[in-house]
C-alpha cells in the first residue's frame, strides 16, 4: 500500500471502526437505557414513535383589556375624587379613551393618574382623555404571560402523568408541546383548556335592581351560573381570595353533595378567607372559575381553619381535573391550539417498517447496478456505500437528533445520491485509460480533476438542504438532517474510502488494465 | 462487465446543440403549460397551507359509503378518500376557527367511533400556522435559489449561475405543473422535495458547467457549440448513471416507503428527470447567450 498514505489510512479506519461501532445501539437496541454507550441512539420522532404535537398560543390580547379594565377603574375612581363627570368611555385594542363632561381638570387627572402608572402614553384632546399601552409594557405583559404559562403548562401536564413530555417556548407568545406516546389528547387539550382562575367573591343579595336592570354598579360585578347561565349574581368585583393562594386540592367525595373538591388555604388564604366569613356570617359568597359561579353556599359561620370544598354537579373525573387545575394554578391568560397533530403508534411503526424497507431494498438495487456497470469497481463503491449508511446512522446517534419520516426519506434518496461522488470518480478514471495513462496514475488522475466537481456539486446541495433547516418545522427539519449527514458522509466514502478501497484492490491484484 | 456497461454511454458524440432548439421550443411550450395550469388550476394545497383537519383511521367494514353517509350531514366539506388501500380512510376537513376547529376533531371521532378499529393519526393546522407554514415555505425557495446563484457566481462566472437559476426555475415549475394537473396533495413533505429538486437540479448543471470551464482552458481556440457539445458528452455517462440510481432509490422509496412519503417521492421522481434533462438542454444552450470570448480567455 505505498500508493495510499498510512495517515489517511488510519483516519479511513477510525471513521468506519467508529461508524460501526456507534450505530450499533441505534440498530440493535430499542429501549432507553442510562448506559452512556448505548445512549447514542437515534431519537425517533413523534411520527415516527406515535405521540402528539400541540402549539399553543398564549392570548394576550385578554391581558391588555384586562390591563385597561384596570386603568378605566382608576380613572373612574380619580375623577370621582375630582368630581368631574365621566360621560363615556371605549376600548380599543389598546388604547382607552375617556369623554368627560369638561376639560377643566384633566391635567390634574393625569397628575394622579401617572403616580401609578409609567408603562403608557396619555394624549389630552379637549375634553377627551386618551391612554395608550406603549410596546414596552405590552412586550412585558407579553413576556411575563408566556413564562408564567409556561411553568403552569409544565405542572399540569406533569399532573396528568404524561412520560417525557417536551415543553418549550416557540416565538413571541407560543409554547411547543411534544407528548410522545400520548395518542389521543384529549384529556391534555382539556387540561390546557381552561385558565383555571379561581376567585372568591361575596354575593350581593339586597341590590336587586341593579341585578335585574343587567348593569352593576361601580365595583361590583354581574356574573352568570355555570350550570344555568340565565341565573346571575351580583357580585364585588374585587375577590376576597384568589386560587393563588390554595396550596392544596383534591378530589374527594360527599355523600351528600356528591363528587367536590376539597382545598386548603396558605396561612394568608386563611386569614382572607376567615375574615371574610367572619364578618359576612348569613351571607352568601360565590365561587367563581374562569368568570363563571360554580357554587354560592351561604356562609354558616366563620371558617377559620383555612379549608373547605367546592361542591358542584361533578363527575368524578370532572372533580379530579379540577383538583388538578387548582393545584397547578392559574394561566394568566387563555391558550388556544393553533396547531395538532397526533400520530398512532401503529402508523408510526408502520412508517419504520415501510422505511427499513424502502432503504434495503433501494441500497440493493443501486448496488447491484453499479456492479453491473462498474465491475470490481461497483464492487468496491457498493461496500463504500453501505459503509456510507453505517456513518449516517452513527452520527444521527452520536449527535442526538431526532429522526422523522422525512428524515427517513432523506436517507433513501441519499443511497441514490452517494453514488454520485463515485461515479464522478470512476468516469474520470474511464476518460483517464482512454487516454492510454497508465493505470495506477490513472487513478490518481481520475480522483484529483473529480475532486472540485464532487465540492461544488455537493455544496450546492448542501445550501438547498441547511436552507431546508432553517427554514423547516419538525418533520422537515429532521429530512435536511440527514439529507446534510448523507452528503458528509457521501463526501468522505467517496474521497476517501473508495479511494482506498481502489488502492487495495490494486497492490493485491497487480493489475496492469482494468475493464472499467 | 457482463456487457451491460453499453447502456452507460462512453465516449459519445452526439450534436446536443444542434438539437438545442427543438428542446429549448418543448422547455418553453411545458413551462407555459405549467404557469397556465399553476395560475388557473393551482396546487391542491394540503391542510398544511390550507388550514382545516385531517383524520386517517382504519375501518372494520372497508365501507368508505359508510362513513360518508354518517359524516356528510354533519359537516359541509367533508371529503373522503381511500388512502392506500381499502380499509384506511382519510377524512379532510375545512377550516372553521380555531376553536370550532379543534372539536371537529372530537366530533369526527365520536360520529364513527363504532365503525372504526384505529385512529391511525389526526391533525389540525389552524389559520394562522397555515399561512405562516406557506409563507415561510416561499421564503426558504427564495433564499435557497439566491444562495445558490450566488456561490455559482463565486465559483464560476456570473453567467454560469445565471443558466443553472435558468435551468432551476424551469425544473421547479415543471414538476410544481405536474403536481397541479395530477392535483397531488401539496404539503410541507413537498416543499422539502422542491427544495431537493433545487440541490438536485444545480448539482447536475454545476457537474457540466466544472467541464465547460475546464474545456474552457484546454480548447481555447475551439468554437462554443462545439466545446459545449464535447462537455456535455464528456460527462453525459455520469448523468446518467447518477440520475439512475438516484430514481433507483426514488422508486423503492415510492413503492414502498409507505403512502404518507408516496407524494413526496413523486415530486422527486419527477424533479430528477426534469433535472437531467434540463442540465444538458436548458442550462448549457442559455450559455450561448453571453460571450465567454475573447475577454473572459485566460
Amino acid at each position: 500500500m505505498k500508493n495510499y498514505p498510512l495517515w489517511k489510512s488510519l483516519i479511513v479506519f477510525l471513521v468506519i471502526f467508529s461508524g460501526i461501532i456507534f450505530s450499533i445501539p441505534s440498530i440493535l437496541y430499542q429501549e432507553d437505557t442510562e448506559n452512556w454507550f448505548l445512549e447514542n441512539k437515534i431519537n425517533l420522532g413523534l411520527d415516527l414513535q406515535g405521540g402528539s404535537y400541540l402549539l399553543l398560543e398564549v392570548q394576550s390580547d385578554v391581558l391588555f383589556k384586562e390591563e385597561l379594565e384596570n386603568i378605566s377603574d382608576s380613572i373612574r375612581l380619580i375623577s370621582r375624587n375630582f368630581q368631574i363627570n365621566l360621560t363615556d368611555i371605549n376600548i380599543q385594542d389598546d388604547q382607552i379613551s375617556f369623554r368627560f363632561m369638561n376639560s377643566l381638570k384633566l391635567e390634574d387627572i393625569r397628575k394622579e393618574f401617572m403616580k401609578n402608572y409609567n408603562n403608557v402614553n396619555i394624549v389630552i384632546n379637549n375634553n377627551i382623555l386618551k391612554v395608550i399601552i406603549n410596546d414596552n409594557f405590552k412586550k412585558s405583559i407579553r413576556e411575563s404571560a408566556l413564562k408564567q404559562s409556561l411553568e403552569i403548562v409544565r405542572k399540569r401536564i406533569d399532573e396528568s402523568g404524561t412520560k417525557e413530555p417536551l415543553i418549550q417556548r416557540s416565538g413571541k407568545n407560543r409554547i411547543l408541546l411534544q407528548l410522545p406516546g400520548v395518542k389521543d389528547p384529549e384529556r391534555i387539550k382539556e387540561l390546557l383548556g381552561k385558565t383555571a382562575k379561581l376567585t372568591f367573591h361575596m354575593v350581593d343579595d339586597e341590590d336587586q335592581t341593579s341585578l335585574h336592570s343587567n348593569k352593576a354598579p361601580f365595583g361590583k360585578l354581574i356574573v352568570s351560573d355555570f350550570y344555568d347561565s340565565t341565573t346571575k349574581y351580583l357580585v364585588e368585583k374585587k375577590s376576597r381570595v384568589g386560587g393563588e393562594n390554595l396550596i392544596d386540592a383534591k378530589g374527594s367525595f360527599d355523600p351528600q353533595q356528591g363528587h367536590a373538591v376539597s382545598f386548603r388555604f396558605d396561612t394568608t388564604g386563611a386569614q382572607k378567607f376567615g375574615k371574610a366569613t367572619s364578618e359576612n356570617v348569613g351571607k352568601r359568597f360565590a365561587v367563581i372559575l374562569d368568570g363563571v359561579v360554580i357554587t354560592a353556599p351561604v356562609i354558616n359561620s366563620a371558617i377559620t381553619g383555612g379549608s373547605g370544598i367546592i361542591t358542584g354537579n361533578f363527575t368524578s373525573q370532572e372533580a379530579a381535573d379540577l383538583a388538578v387545575l387548582l393545584r397547578a394554578g392559574a394561566l394568566p391568560a387563555p391558550l388556544e391550539i393553533i396547531e395538532e397533530r397526533s400520530v398512532g403508534a401503529s402508523l408510526g411503526s408502520d412508517s419504520i417498517d415501510a422505511g427499513k424497507i424502502a432503504s434495503i431494498i433501494g441500497m440493493i438495487f443501486v448496488c447491484i447496478f453499479m456492479i453491473l456497470i462498474y465491475g470490481i469497481f461497483g464492487l468496491l463503491a457498493s461496500i463504500s456505500l453501505i459503509i456510507n449508511l453505517f456513518i449516517i446512522i452513527a452520527l444521527l446517534g452520536i449527535i442526538g437528533a431526532t429522526l422523522t419520516l422525512p428524515g427517513i426519506a432523506g436517507i433513501v434518496l441519499t443511497i441514490g445520491i452517494a453514488v454520485d461522488a463515485n461515479v464522478l470518480i470512476f468516469e474520470r478514471i474511464k476518460e483517464e485509460f482512454s487516454k492510454k495513462t497508465k493505470t495506477l496514475s490513472a487513478i490518481k488522475n481520475g480522483f484529483d480533476k473529480a475532486m472540485s466537481t464532487i465540492l461544488d456539486a455537493n455544496i450546492t446541495t448542501l445550501i438547498a438542504s441547511l436552507l431546508l433547516f432553517v427554514f423547516g418545522s419538525g418533520p422537515i427539519k429532521g429530512f435536511s438532517i440527514t439529507l446534510s449527514l448523507g452528503i458528509f458522509a457521501s463526501m468522505f466514502s467517496a474521497i476517501m474510502f473508495t479511494n482506498f478501497l481502489v488502492y487495495l484492490w490494486f497492490s493485491f491484484s497487480k493489475k496492469k488494465e482494468i475493464n472499467l | 462487465m457482463f456487457g451491460l456497461n453499453k447502456i452507460i454511454p462512453t465516449n459519445s458524440n452526439y450534436d446536443f446543440m444542434k438539437l438545442k432548439n427543438y428542446f429549448i421550443y418543448l422547455s418553453i411550450f411545458l413551462i407555459v403549460i405549467s404557469v397556465f395550469l399553476l395560475s388557473f388550476r393551482g396546487l391542491n394545497l394540503g391542510i398544511d397551507f390550507k388550514g382545516g383537519t385531517l383524520v386517517e383511521v382504519t375501518t372494520k367494514t372497508s365501507d368508505i359509503g359508510e362513513l360518508r353517509s354518517v359524516l356528510s350531514p354533519q359537516f359541509n366539506d367533508v371529503s373522503l378518500q381511500e388512502f392506500g388501500n381499502s380499509q384506511t380512510i382519510i377524512i379532510r376537513l375545512q377550516n372553521n376557527s380555531n376553536e370550532e376547529s379543534i372539536e371537529t376533531i372530537n366530533k369526527v371521532k365520536d360520529l364513527i367511533n363504532d365503525k372504526v378499529e384505529e385512529f391511525r393519526r389526526s391533525e389540525f393546522v389552524g389559520p394562522t400556522i397555515s399561512s405562516e407554514l406557506l409563507w415561510k415555505g416561499l421564503q426558504a425557495i427564495s433564499f435557497a435559489l439566491i444562495a445558490i446563484l450566488f456561490y455559482i457566481w463565486l465559483r464560476f462566472e456570473w453567467q454560469f449561475g445565471f443558466g443553472a437559476v435558468v435551468a432551476l426555475t424551469h425544473d421547479v415549475l415543471f414538476t410544481l405543473g405536474v403536481l397541479s394537473l395530477l392535483k397531488i396533495d401539496f404539503s410541507l413533505a413537498s416543499i422539502a422535495a422542491i427544495l431537493t429538486i433545487c440541490g438536485y437540479s444545480i448539482n447536475d448543471s454545476v457537474v457540466v458547467y466544472d467541464r465547460i470551464r475546464e474545456n474552457l482552458r484546454k480548447y481555447k481556440k475551439l468554437d462554443m457549440k462545439e466545446l459545449f457539445n464535447i462537455s456535455i458528452n464528456n460527462t453525459l455517462s455520469r448523468t446518467v448513471m447518477t440520475s439512475l440510481t438516484t430514481l433507483i432509490a426514488l422508486f423503492s422509496l415510492y413503492f414502498l416507503g409507505g403512502e404518507v412519503i408516496r407524494p413526496f417521492a413523486f415530486a422527486m421522481v419527477i424533479g430528477v428527470i426534469v433535472g437531467t434533462y434540463s442540465s444538458i438542454f436548458i442550462a448549457v444552450p442559455t450559455l450561448l447567450l453571453f460571450q465567454f470570448r475573447p475577454q473572459d480567455d485566460e
